[in-house]
Formats: C-alpha cells, structure tokens, sequence
C-alpha cells in the first residue's frame, strides 16, 4: 500500500474509505469466522443429532430385531430416510452384521457394512466417510438389551449439506457486510460531508485570517442567547448582547452560575447551565466558536498591538528625534560593548553611517591604538560601576576640538531595588562639544591677565612719567641754552628725543592701564578707518603694499572713543605692514550682522601669518616676534583692550581665510599664509550677543 | 526534512491484521479424517429366514426388552443344556401368544396359570414344569394398587365406583385373580367406574395409578420390585392381595416329542440357585427354582374361572 496515495486522499475519503475498509474487512473476518463456527456448531450439532438418530433407531430397532419384525424395521429405517436431505441413508444390521433393513434404492453398498461396525460399548461410532460423490458422516450405535448385543443400527448425515448451509451463511454475512459497507459508505459520506464541509469552512476562514480578514465567522449561531435564556436582564454583563462568542468564553461573565469561578473550573460549572445545555454543540460546533473567539480575541490583540506599535512608533520617533537633535555625541553600547545606537551628531562627527556602527565595537570602527584605549576603558566602566567623567583634546586634522566626555553604565532596573540586584546592561556615552566654552575660558583668563599686567603696568608708567617729564624738561632747557651746529646741542637733541619715545610708551602704558581719559560718543567706523587709512596708504605704497577697503555703508554709528579706535586701526595695519614687508595687500571690511546687534571689522594680510605656537600670546603685554627695537609689544595689547572697553572682541585667524584676502589673488600679486583679525563691536548697550555672528 | 506522511505503523497494523485473520481462518479449519468407501459397489440384501428352532416365548407381561433380559440367559442355557436349537420369540400380546401357540409357532410356552388352562383348553398344552417364586412359594398373588396419597382407597370396599386398571383380560395375578378377590368382597364388575387393560404389561399398570389416570390398578406380587427402578413404588400402596395360586407354568404342544419335553424338564430342573451360574440364570427370569408340573397342578385356578366365569368375557 502506498501512503502517499492516503495522505493525498482527502478527509471525506479517507474516512468513506477507512470505514469500509473496516467494514470489509471485519465482515470478511465476521463471516468466515462465524460461518467457521456455525459450520463447526452445525457439524457438532449434525453429530449430535445423528449420535442421537442413531441411538434412537437402535432403541426402536430393539423389539422388532427381538420380534424379527423386518418389515416394521424396513418402515423404521424409512422413516429415518424421510427426516431430511441430510440423512443419505440408515440401516440395520444383526448381531452377525447382516444387513436387516435399508433405505438405499438399488442394492446396498457391499463396502458399507465393513466400517464403523464396532463402537466401543455404549458410545455412537462417528466416521467421515467420502463416498466418491459426497462426505457423509456414518453414525454407528449398537442394538442393546442388557449387556447383550443384538444388532446395529447405522445412518448416514451428508456433511456437504451442513457445509453448504455454512457456505449460504457466509454468503448471507458477505452480503449483509457489503450492504453494511454500501450503507457505511453512504452514511460516511453524509456524516464526512457534514463534517469536512464544516472543516472547510474552518479551513477558509483560517486563510481569510492569513490574508488578514479577522471579521470571520465560522459558527453558526443556534439557539437562544444566554441573556434571553437565563433573563438575566444583566446588560452591564460583557456576555450581554454579544453574538460572535458563547458567554463560556467571554470572561468576565456576570452570570450568576458562572460568577466566582474559577476559570478551569468554569467550563465545568457551564455542564449544569441551562445556555450551556441549550446551545453547546458538538465538537467541531465547539471548535468553530472557539476559532471565533479566536479571531475576535485576535483582532481585539491586534488592535491593541497596532495602538501599542503606533504609540511605541511614535515613542521612537521622538526618542530619535530627540537624540539625532541633540548636538553632544550620544551612543548606546551593550554588554558586550557593542554599540545599538548612535545619534547622528556622533554619526556625522567620525563620518560614519548608522550601518557602520550599529553592531560594531570601538574596535570595529576606531584606529586600533584609539579602539583598544576606549574599549578597555569602557570595560572598566562595566565592570566597576564608576561612570566616568573628562574632558578630552581631539585633533582630527586641521579640526581641532574639546569634548566633555561623560560615561555611565546602564542599569536594567532601579539600582535601589535591594530585592533584585540591577545588572550592568550597557553603556551610555555622550561627548559634549566644549570648544566655545573653552576658548572663552582660555579668552577670560587672557582677560583677567590684561587687566592685572594694565594694572601694573599703569602703575609703573605713573611712576615713570613724572622723571620722564623732568628729564624732558631740563632737555628742553638745555636745548635752549646750547648753540646750533654744536655737538653738545646735538646730543641733548638725541636725550629729548629718545625721553619723547619713552613718554610715548609710557603714554602707551597709561593707555594700556585706562590710566587715560577716554572720550566717548558716535562714531563712524568706516569713517575712522578712512582717516587712519588715509594717514598710511602713501607710506605703504612706497613699499608696494595696498590697502583694499571693503566698507558696509549699512554700518551705523557705534558708541565708542573714536581715537582709541582709530589707534586700534593703526595698530593692526602697521602690524599687517610689518608682516607683510613688502609686495602685499591688506584688505580691511566692515560688516553689519544680520541681527544688527553687532558690527564686524576684519582686518587680513597677506603677511608671513602668526605661527600656532604663537597664536595664543599674541595679545600678551609685551610679546613681539620683531626684532629688539622694532616694537614694544605693546600694541595688541592695547587694542585688546581698547575693544575691550567697548565691549567688544577681537580675535585672530592665520593662515587667513581666502575669502577675506579680497581681490588679492586675481591681481596675481604673492600672497602668504596671511593673518585675519576679526573686531566685533557691539551695538547695543547690553555688549556683544550670546550667539555667533555667521556672517563672519 | 520532516515530510508530513502517515506513519509507517500504519501498513505494519495492516500487515499484522492480515496475518491474525489468516491465523484465526487457519484456526478454524479443522480437517477430520476420511474413510474411502465406494458407493458404486452393491449388493443385494436377503433377510435371513428363521432356522426350524424350537421355539421359547415369555408372555408378554413386559416388553419384549424385558422379556429378552429376563429369559435369554435360560433360552441359552436350555439350548446348550439340552444341545437343542432354541431361540426365544417375543409375541406381543397374551392373545398373539397364545394365537402363536395355537398356530405351533410356540414350542415352549411361559405363562401365567390363566392362560395356560386357556390354551391348555384350546391347544392342548401340556404343563411338563412350574416356578417357584422369589419368594420361595410356588404360587403367587394378585395385588390391588393405589396412589399412597390416595386417603379415598383404604379397603376394597373404597374401591367400588373407580376407574380401574388391569393388566390384561389374560392375566392371572394381574386380573383374574383381583377379579376373585373382588368377587370374593361381594364387589363385581360392574361395580366399578371403568374397566381397563394395560395390553398385559405390568409397569404400564403401575405407571396408570403413578400417573392418576386410574384410581386403582391390579398386578401380580413382585411387579412393584422390578418397576422399582423407573416408578417411585414408595407412591404406590397395596390395597389389598389376592389368595395365592400355583406360580407360572412352562408347557409344550401337546404332539412335542416327549423325550425333548424331558431333556428340557431335566435342564429345567436342574437349575439350582446355590450355583452362581445357575443363578445367574434363575435371577432374571424372576424365578428361585423349577420344578416339575402336570396339568392338575392348576385346577385351583381352574375352580376360580369358573367361579367367577360370569365376570370373564371370551
């Protein structure tokens, strides 16, 4: 047999088909086994009834042996003959085994009367004898008086006719089995259409809920319902009112034979239930409600896994909203440090995308040295418990920035949970961009060093310049009272003079300190500039050094000292000279901010630039990369705080940005490192705005 | 991979119902041995004629049955005895007996003294010997019987108006002599309800007041001790017994040979019951010892028939 042809099969056939096999088979078995039986019941029951033939014709055949009636023992065997087709024959025999009397026709068989002639005393000699054309069952019984035998008395039963009724019998079974079978079937077939078609039906429904269709409904509704059963009038009741689910599977079921029940043992409680007795089905009936139930609980969980899924959506977005929006640098490492999240400002700091990150560790994605360092860092952090605070200095090429680095381990619930110990599930890092903060601090503290170096060197100047007023004076005096041409004139000239210079620096210092008076009120800035530029272009020129003004006629007046600014302007383009030489450009602009809170001055050079070594002295009192008396080292100093007094800001950038240097480079001219100074000036009273000035 | 396919059990359970259903029709068949005898071959069959035998006869009393186990042994014994040809025939009624007798078919006849004075009269039967009873006398009673329950029949006189039943119009104890007694008692014939025969068969008398279906019955002394075994005789009660007459007679034709009537008186006579073999012999039949007889030996039964000859029909 193969089983592929039964697992093929449908449900309906191979029910139709197990039932007659079943049927068949167990009729077949029925039918021999009984027709064995009967056959051997009849074949017993034939030997009985021939024992007791053969016992009764030997009684009767008693007297008339005894009376030598032989005609009365010719109608005796006669009558045995004519009791049935079974008996074939039955005769006597005397004491000396001589045939008495007969039933056969036409001469007595001669072989006969040989076999089965002496049963053991008083028992029936039973012999299966084949006559050639059929099986006879040859009774024998002795005629008995007393001890004395005096005949014996035979018959014959045709064993083919017990066989043939045991062969009808089975015939009769095979038949009724097939009818049985034939009934089976048809039955089979209306009980399986009625249970595969609901099958089906359940079937259909299962593939409408694959394809998402929840609102299937597979039971069909019978009886009353249980609020118009137990009339309950309970319409608070969940049951109540609700067509797609028995009340046995609503929970929550206000019924008062169902109220305070356990839920194992509710079903049990609903045997006793009038609903339940009216209205449960069979199985496949109790299949379909609860596939019902079912679908609706499913539709009921899914709609509140779709609220849930929108809702936690939502969630994410905002969290990712909220992460990609802020600027630190924030990322989620697992257990085994493995990042699972990173926020974009971390993504778009090491260039990374999501995918290169997401699943890697510090080793993954960091140069090893770097990845090593953090990661048994990290380790650490994991291990202790100790979160990790510091500030770092990252140089990524000409990309110079601090961070305020913070680390924490992620707990997976409230660390005062003393019941269940929280256990390390990660790590969290954010990095702070601190850069600002920090050149404000190094600005601040360069501040606070201006004023105390003003302050003392204020101090000194006020000291000094009383000697120098004296010096100068008696020079003058002396300058008076000595002759023209003389050489002694000449070198009081040179004592006045150089007494001319330190009471300039001294004036410088005094400046410097605030020891000097300032004039406040409006001033025009690109006018200021005009005036000093005016003042020194010619100078310039002669050692072909241009001076290229790109002013903002929007620029509105500031207040300020007009003066000191214009020292300021001064100072930095004779800077620019120095460090251009010759052969260059400067290229001074002003610029209204778009806030209009704050005006912008840049002044840029094509000069040999300010080393980065350098960069953060360049405002100290004193410093000067020129040669010893070139400078005092004083400039910048007093412009910073010059500017400082209004309020304002002054910072360098070198090499100077390309767009700052102007039309120099069309004009073909050389053009060096270079070096920018960027003046902000506020507007208002309030001083500089907290916010950049992007037009810079 | 996994393939959904219906488990391999489920030929297995096939194949193992095979083979039970094999094995239980093997089972079931039983073969039984077979004799070969051909029915082609025939015969004709010839009953055998009787040989010329002298022949016995017991009156029937009892069946023939009865009568074969109570006289073979002697039929038997008289045939090896004497070293005459005997063999016993069984008449099936006092009439038939005595009809046979008359007709020479009987050479030895045993029969109550009733109906050996009729075919004495008739025939001319010679009585040549005559028993004694088991009870050590040479003659023998008749018996009124009744249901022991039956409180109606206590005396003769209680028998007047019933059903009865007798043995046979022929029989001495059985009839003729209750018929005296009753005569004797002043009670005739006519006198009782119903007047029936038992065809000479002493137990079916027995069994007629057993039953009911009469209400007193006759028989002769020793039947309730051979019926014993077939009637609970302890429901039967003996009303009343008849004087004793001279026991059964053996008698011949009266043209027999006289010396073969002797071999066989002889043979009779000899029979003794101290001797086992003899007495296996004597016990069936009833009989202690025979002795020899003559006719006159009767005449007291004679005197009762014609006593009572009113009451007897030919």
């Amino acid at each position: 047999m193969r089983v592929g042809f039964l697992s093929a099969l449908s449900f309906r056939g191979k029910i139709n088909l197990g039932i007659a096999a079943i049927v068949v088979v167990f009729g077949l078995f029925t039918a021999i086994l009984v027709s064995n039986l009967v056959t051997g019941s009849l074949l017993a029951e034939s030997k009985k009834r021939g024992s007791s033939m053969v016992l009764n014709l030997a009684g009767r055949a008693e007297e008339q042996l005894l009376t030598r009636d032989y005609l009365r023992l010719k109608k005796t065997v006669d009558q045995y003959k004519a009791l049935g087709e079974t008996v074939e024959y039955a005769f006597i025999l005397d004491k000396d085994g001589l045939v008495l009397a007969h039933t056969f026709a036409d001469g007595f068989p001669s072989g006969l009367k040989k076999v089965n002639t002496e049963p053991d005393g008083d028992a029936v000699g039973i012999l299966l004898l084949d006559t050639g054309r059929l099986l006879v069952y040859d009774f024998s019984a002795g005629v008995h008086i007393g001890d004395n035998r005096i005949g014996t008395a035979r018959i014959g039963l045709s064993r083919q006719e017990v066989q043939r009724t045991g062969r009808r019998l089975f015939l009769a079974i095979f038949a009724i089995t097939g009818a049985g079978a034939l009934l089976s079937l048809i039955l089979g077939s209306f009980f399986a259409r009625n249970v595969t078609r609901r099958i089906n039906l359940l079937r259909a429904s299962a593939e409408e809920i694959m394809r998402g269709n929840l609102d299937v409904q597979v039971g069909t509704a019978r009886g009353r319902n249980c609020w118009e059963v137990m009339n309950c009038g309970l319409e608070n009741c969940p049951a109540y009112g609700d067509l797609r689910r028995r009340c046995w599977y609503m929970a929550g079921t206000l019924c008062p034979a169902c109220a305070n029940t356990e839920s194992e043992d509710k079903r049990e409680s609903c045997k006793s239930c009038p609903v339940y007795q009216q209205n449960a089905g069979d199985e496949i009936q109790s299949l379909a409600e609860a596939f019902d139930v079912m679908a609706a609980t499913l539709k009921d969980h899914i709609g509140e896994l779709e609220t849930a899924r929108r809702g936690l959506a939502r969630q994410e977005q905002l969290l990712h909203t909220v992460f990609d929006v802020t600027p630190d640098l924030v990322s989620l490492q697992d257990e085994r440090l493995v990042y699972r999240l990173v926020n974009k400002a971390f993504r778009r700091y090491f260039s990374l995308s999501g995918e290169e990150v997401v699943g890697r560790t510090d080793k993954d994605i960091f140069p090893s040295g770097q990845g090593v360092l953090s990661e048994d860092e990290n380790r650490q952090i994991l291990e202790t418990g100790m979160p990790l605070s510091k500030e770092i200095y990252v140089q990524r090429g000409e990309n110079r920035r601090w961070f305020h680095v913070v680390k924490v381990p992620v707990y997976d619930g409230e660390p005062a949970d003393s019941a269940r110990p929280p256990r390390i599930i990660g790590l969290l890092l954010t990095a702070r961009d601190i850069s600002v903060i920090k050149r404000y601090q190094e600005q601040l503290i360069q501040s606070q060093k201006m004023e105390d170096l003003g302050k003392l060197a204020g101090g000194v100047a006020h000291e000094i310049n009383t000697p120098l007023g004296i010096i100068l004076g008696y020079s003058q005096i002396l300058l008076e009272d000595l002759p023209k041409d003389s050489r002694e004139r000449e070198d009081v000239a040179v004592i006045e003079k150089q007494t001319q210079v330190c009471r300039k620096i001294v004036a410088d210092l005094l400046g410097f300190s605030r020891q000097m008076e300032s004039s406040w009120a409006e001033v025009d800035l690109n006018e200021s500039i005009r005036e000093v530029v005016a003042l020194v272009r010619h100078i310039f020129q002669q050692e072909r050094v241009f001076i290229e003004m790109q002013l903002d006629d929007g620029v509105p007046p500031i207040r300020g000292d007009k003066e000191k600014l214009k020292q300021v302007w001064l100072n930095l383009l004779s800077n620019a000279f120095d460090a251009i030489g010759a052969d260059g450009t400067m290229v001074i602009r002003t610029k209204l901010c778009k806030h209009r809170r704050r005006v912008v001055v840049t002044v840029a050079d094509t000069g040999k630039g300010i080393s980065q070594d350098h960069m953060a002295q360049i405002f100290d009192p004193f410093f000067t990369t020129k040669p010893v008396g070139a400078g005092t080292g004083l400039g910048l100093s007093v412009s910073f705080g010059i500017i400082k007094d209004h309020k304002g800001k002054i910072s360098a950038v070198s090499p100077a940005p390309v767009e700052y240097l102007g039309m120099g480079q069309e004009d073909g001219r050389p053009v060096g490192p270079g070096t920018v100074f960027i003046i902000e000036l506020p507007l208002t009273d309030e001083g500089l705005p907290e916010d950049e000035c992007l037009d810079i | 991979m996994h393939k959904n396919r219906v488990p391999d059990w489920t030929s297995g359970m096939v194949f193992a119902l095979a083979v039970a259903l094999v094995a239980i029709l093997v089972a079931c068949s039983e073969e039984e041995s077979v004799v070969r005898v051909d029915f082609s071959k025939r015969e004709e069959v010839t009953i055998p004629k009787p040989r010329e035998d002298l022949t016995y006869a017991y009156l029937p009393q009892y069946s023939p049955a009865v009568s074969y186990l109570r006289h073979h042994r002697m039929v038997e014994y008289l045939a090896k005895a004497t070293g005459l040809s005997i063999r016993q025939v069984f008449p099936s009624s006092f009439e038939e007996h005595m009809s046979l007798f008359g007709q020479g078919r009987i050479d030895i006849s045993y029969t109550n003294p009733f109906v050996y004075i009729k075919i004495a009269d008739r025939y001319g039967a010679k009585a040549f010997a005559r028993i004694v009873e088991p009870s050590g006398n040479d003659t023998f009673s008749g018996q009124v019987i009744t249901r022991a329950d039956n409180t109606d029949i206590e005396t003769l006189e209680d028998c007047r108006g019933k059903r009865w039943i007798a043995t046979d119009e022929s029989s001495a104890g059985g009839y003729l002599f209750p018929l005296g007694l009753f005569w004797d008692h002043g009670i005739r014939k006519a006198d009782f309800a119903e007047v029936n025969f038992a065809g000479g068969n002493q137990e079916r008398v027995v069994y007629a007041v057993y039953s009911g279906e009469y209400d007193i019955g006759t028989i002769r002394t020793g039947t309730l001790d051979i019926t014993r075994n077939r009637i609970p005789i302890r429901e039967i009660r003996v009303v009343a017994e008849s004087p004793a007459y001279p026991s059964w007679a053996y008698a011949t034709r009266g043209g027999m040979d006289q010396r073969t009537v002797e071999k066989i008186r002889a043979a009779m006579t000899a029979l003794a019951s101290d001797n086992p073999e003899h007495r296996a012999i004597l016990a069936p039949a009833g009989i202690v010892r025979i002795v020899p007889a003559q006719d006159r030996d009767f005449d007291p039964v004679r005197a009762l028939m014609a006593k009572i000859s009113g009451e007897l029909e030919e």
